[in-house]
């Protein structure tokens, strides 16, 4: 007995190397983001956060970055994306489970998963020459050309790229992150609840709406990860939001997002003194963004099992 | 042989009712190539509550869910033969409307745990719109839950999800979620196999008093059960229909080998 004992704990120790290199390698990580950022707050405070300007310039005294316009455009392509991805990953787990012949139920759930691991820059370039030109000619220039009063809509659709492009290109990628995680959660309610709704008369439909409701937490979880995957995503929506420091309700107007800021300043930004500095912060942040989503998620989550 | 004497038997006994509640005629059930239920033919009579016993494994529950076309929701099971309520094929009945009719209570409790107590029962009602007013609705889920002996215990919690119940209160939640919708007939796969001794009893009282209105058609691996529970009672072998009769009867008196085996506890 006293040996059994003596083995879990040997192993525990063997383990704890391990986890707290894979700690303090995020802790490390963190701490460079955190000192790399000082200078650029130590010259302009927090208003890299709250201004909209990027002057790069040779003389340093001159420079000041504000990544406002990034922040902006991250937060509302990523809901607009989470938006999109919500009824799509909901509908696809329902039909995989409850519709789909069982010959392509299995294809179905690989081709979602192929689709989860493509890599971006595939969905980056069909974006820019498929999607946007799609969305241009049959969503934006007719929403415009009708319904322009609408802040939403007010923005010309000149070259189609633009926040809406960036939104529903993430919403198409981070979908399938959001349904395999609804759909395990869908398929692994306990049949007694399916015999329970159907055996009260309850039509498809009615059951459907029910049972779903029952994995709400599931439900949350899985848009969490779409937001985190879709304020991460740099190549597919550089590509097609047009990165243009720009901050607009409407949704045809091109903007900026921070890790397309990242993505296409970095190269040159090690010739200006202030300007590496700015980057970080501004992938600090995404940081804050992402610490900021992860609470509200635990609350609601929080808020739910309290509900139990 | 067997089945025809249990039939005038019955009509004797309730020569004012002549309706059955349930009647099955050669009802074959199969799994895949597994045939489970084999050429059963049985007659339910009105506001009785009929026992189907028999051990595990036997086809019970497959059975069970033949009444209400609940087995439809297993892609793999066929049916042949016919099975009516009330004289009518339920396979000429909208199966939504066969399932309003006939309620059913499960071996776990299953109320939606993240619904409250009040949503649970006021469900079903919603779903067949069953209730004109929020007074109705009310009114019913009250009367409900004091028909599954819930109502005392439950009154100042309407509104705390049904998982914060105990399991054998969460099974009278279920009795009071389908009796709210009023069903003739009321089936109950096993529905005391994961309740305490004490919960056991409620629900067996609950179930002689429910007999007044409804008929009750309940399962169980339990001869005992049976027997305090049942006016009739169908012994089911390997989905065989070995023998049916009056539960005095078949107890005192098996006429088949089998029955006596099971019944004595030498088999089952």
């Amino acid at each position: 007995m006293k040996r059994e004992v003596g083995h879990i704990d040997t192993f525990k120790y063997f383990l704890l190397p391990f986890c707290l290199f894979v700690f303090g390698l995020f802790a490390l990580m963190l701490a460079v983001y955190f000192s790399a950022s000082i200078p650029i707050f130590q010259h302009e405070g927090l208003k890299i956060y709250t201004t909209n300007v990027w002057r790069a310039s040779e003389n340093p005294n001159k420079e000041f970055y504000g990544v406002l316009a990034a922040i902006y455009g991250s937060v509302y392509t990523s809901v607009l994306a989470v938006l999109i991805a919500l009824p799509l990953s909901i509908s696809f787990a329902v039909f995989v489970i409850d519709y789909a012949p069982k010959k392509i139920k299995e294809p179905l759930i690989v081709a979602t998963d192929v689709m989860a691991g493509l890599p971006t820059i595939i969905y980056g370039i069909w974006g820019a020459f498929v999607l946007v030109p799609i969305l241009k000619k049959y969503v934006m220039d007719p929403l415009y050309a009708h319904l322009s009063f609408i802040p939403l809509f007010s923005f010309k659709p000149v070259t189609g790229y633009s926040y809406l492009s960036a939104g529903v290109l993430l919403g198409i990628m981070v979908t399938p992150f959001a349904s395999a995680i609804i759909r395990e959660a869908y398929r692994s309610l306990p049949f007694m609840y399916r015999e329970a709704i159907y055996s009260l008369g309850a039509t498809r439909y009615e059951a459907t709406k029910i049972l779903v409701k029952e994995i709400k937490p599931a439900i949350v979880a899985g848009l969490l990860l779409a937001f985190g995957r879709a304020i991460g995503e740099t190549v597919a929506v550089s590509l097609v939001i047009g990165n243009t420091f720009n901050i607009s309700p409407s949704l045809f107007a091109p903007g900026y997002t921070i890790s397309s800021l990242i993505a296409n300043q970095f190269g040159n930004a090690f010739i200006y003194k202030y300007m590496v500095s700015a980057l970080f912060a501004a992938g600090l942040s995404l940081f804050f963004i992402g610490l900021a989503v992860n609470i509200l998620g635990i609350l609601i989550l929080r808020r739910y099992g309290h509900a139990r | 042989m067997i089945v025809s004497n249990y039939k005038s038997d019955v009509e004797l006994n309730l020569k004012s009712k002549t309706k059955y509640a349930i009647e099955t005629e050669n009802l074959n059930i199969y799994y895949g190539d597994h045939h489970v239920i084999k050429d059963v033919s049985l007659s339910i009579p009105e506001k009785v509550v009929f026992a189907i016993m028999g051990p595990s494994g036997c086809g019970k529950s497959t059975m069970l869910r033949a009444f209400n076309r609940l087995l439809e929701l297993n892609e793999s099971a066929k049916v042949s033969g016919d099975v009516k309520i009330f004289g009518k094929s339920i396979y000429k009945m909208n199966p939504i409307e066969v399932r309003r009719i006939v309620g059913m209570v499960f071996q776990h409790p299953n109320p939606f745990p993240h619904m409250s107590i009040y949503d649970n029962v006021a469900l079903g009602l919603k779903l067949n719109k069953l209730v004109k007013s929020r007074k109705e609705l009310d009114e019913t889920v009250e009367w409900a839950l004091k028909k599954a002996a819930l109502w005392d215990e439950v009154k100042n919690k309407l509104e705390k999800p049904a998982s914060a119940l105990s399991g054998g209160q969460q099974q009278r939640l279920c009795i009071a979620r389908v009796v709210a919708m009023k069903p003739k007939v009321i089936l109950m796969d096993e529905p005391t196999s994961n309740l305490d001794p004490i919960s056991t009893k409620k629900i067996e009282e609950l179930i002689d008093e429910l007999k007044k209105e409804v008929t009750i058609v309940i399962v169980t691996h339990s001869p005992a059960q049976a027997a305090r529970v049942s006016d009739y009672v169908a012994f089911l072998y390997l989905g065989k229909l070995i023998e049916v009769g009056s539960t005095i009867d078949m107890f005192e008196n098996p006429k088949e080998k089998l029955t006596e085996e099971y019944l004595t506890g030498r088999m089952g």
